[in-house]
């Protein structure tokens, strides 16, 4: 089970100058295309199922949870991608640290180009 | 036609947080080894690759096979798995962190059964696939409720007054295909041959099968002011 | 994690959906509310989505879930369709009342 919980971590609340922060209290969700890194995530989510690391059925528990607590100013279309991050790093498999560094590396992997 | 688009660089597209994110947390996981990127890939094709014919594959046999049929309508979620489905596995994807339970709706001589999601657009993905673009529109889902007739007139299904038009607005856990009755003109057809009539919009309930049309042929031209094809 | 709940409801009983504001999340129709329908189907027992989303999994509302039909013509007033058309929609527990007993 995951320890924390409760607590933002920093480096997914970063994230949100990028999106536009959620407004009202409804769920309403359809008015949108996904954009392509939503399908990516999800397919993260099915490899974390099936391999045992995190079941879809508390991840997505733990999205509700964590989508109206912590990351409540997230768009909810975001929340799996937060959900996962988050859980990995209450589940110690990665750090903050890394996945901060990581992040980094990504960006400046694809901005190369 | 492929010559004349532009070789700019993209920089126009910024890379957003949540793309890096994304990327990062894959990349982290399989550092890690949780998984492998070659398991992600194949996950991403498998989801992208489901379409609405898991759906029709279920009325078609459920047409041959009563005890199937029987089966289905009682508990559409565990009957799924007959045509390789778990919803406990699903995609994921629609109304973020649903667990569901799926009900297939018959249709018969006096009722016809139509989906809705007004609240966002929940969708039977694990049957048919990604829903179609007008049903995410707030025109349909804030209409079919209030209108459904008209609606359906829209999309060239006319219902007879004594047919009851039944909404299903998936509201909560449960989502729903409808299972439409067979057509004439089809009898002895083999199990693919029924599927082939048994379109997504059937499978919705802005459409009815019939024995001249499979989702994949052309549709016919239209007769047009001068009789069509005369011309 | 919890006992299924006896539900109050059974099938064929008529009931009014509650006509509460809501100030939290739900996901309870403003068009079904106030309005009565027949329940003609249970659900699977399940967190209350006012509850859900406020992250109380544990202990939350845990409460049976019912199909309702209304007709069509009780939810406009000037429905365009014919007399037999009805919607389906699911409520929880909560928001139900027996028919003719709530309050304005």
């Amino acid at each position: 089970m995951s320890r924390g919980g409760a607590r933002p971590y920093d480096v997914l609340m970063s994230a949100l100058s990028d999106v536009e922060e959620r407004t009202g209290n409804d769920l309403v969700c359809g008015e949108r295309t996904p954009a392509p890194w939503e399908s990516a995530v999800q397919a993260t989510c099915e490899c974390l199922s099936s391999a045992g690391t995190l079941d879809n059925l508390e991840r997505r528990q733990a999205e509700d949870r964590l989508g109206e607590t912590v990351y409540a100013r997230f768009p909810v279309h975001t929340r799996s991608a937060l959900t996962v991050a988050h859980s990995l790093m209450d589940r110690e498999i990665f750090t903050e640290e890394e996945l901060r560094a990581k992040m980094k590396e990504v960006r400046a992997r694809l901005e190369a180009v | 036609m492929s010559t004349t688009h532009s070789h700019a660089p993209l920089k126009e597209s910024p890379l957003t947080e949540f793309e890096v994110l994304e990327l990062a947390v894959r990349e982290l996981a399989i550092e890690k080894g949780l998984f492998s990127a070659d398991d992600h890939r194949r996950f991403a094709e498998w989801a992208e690759s489901r379409t609405y014919t898991v759906g029709s594959r279920m009325v078609a046999r459920s047409w041959l096979d009563p005890a199937f049929k029987e089966r289905l309508l009682r508990d559409g979620t565990e009957t799924s798995k007959e045509v390789g489905v778990d919803w406990l596995q699903p995609t994921g994807q629609g109304t973020p962190s649903d667990y569901t339970y799926f009900y297939v709706l018959e249709n018969t001589p006096k009722l016809h059964n139509v989906i809705v999601c007004t609240l966002c657009s929940c969708y039977p993905r694990p049957v048919l696939g990604m829903s179609p673009d007008w049903y995410r529109t707030p025109n349909y889902r804030r209409r079919m409720v209030r209108w459904p007739r008209q609606v359906l007139a829209e999309f060239g299904l006319h219902l007879p007054p004594d047919v009851e038009v039944r909404v299903h607005d998936s509201n909560q856990k449960s989502r729903f295909m409808v299972m439409p009755m067979r057509p004439e003109g089809t009898e002895g057809w083999s199990e693919d041959q029924l599927a082939a009539i048994v379109t997504r919009d059937c499978l919705i309930g802005v459409a009815l099968p019939r024995a001249d049309v499979t989702a994949s042929q052309v549709p016919k031209q239209p007769k047009g002011r001068n009789g069509g094809n005369k011309r | 994690m919890t006992t299924t709940p006896t539900p109050r409801f059974q099938v064929g009983d008529q009931v009014t959906v509650r006509d509460a504001t809501t100030m939290f999340h739900t996901r309870t129709q403003g068009y079904v509310r106030g309005h009565t329908g027949t329940v003609t189907e249970h659900r699977p027992a399940w967190i209350v989505p006012e509850d859900e989303a406020f992250g109380i999994i544990e202990n939350g509302r845990y409460t049976p879930f019912y199909v309702v039909r209304f007709k069509q013509t009780d939810l406009w007033p000037d429905y365009t369709g014919f007399e037999v058309d009805t919607l389906e929609t699911e409520c929880s527990e909560l928001w139900l009342e027996p028919a003719g007993k709530e309050k304005k």
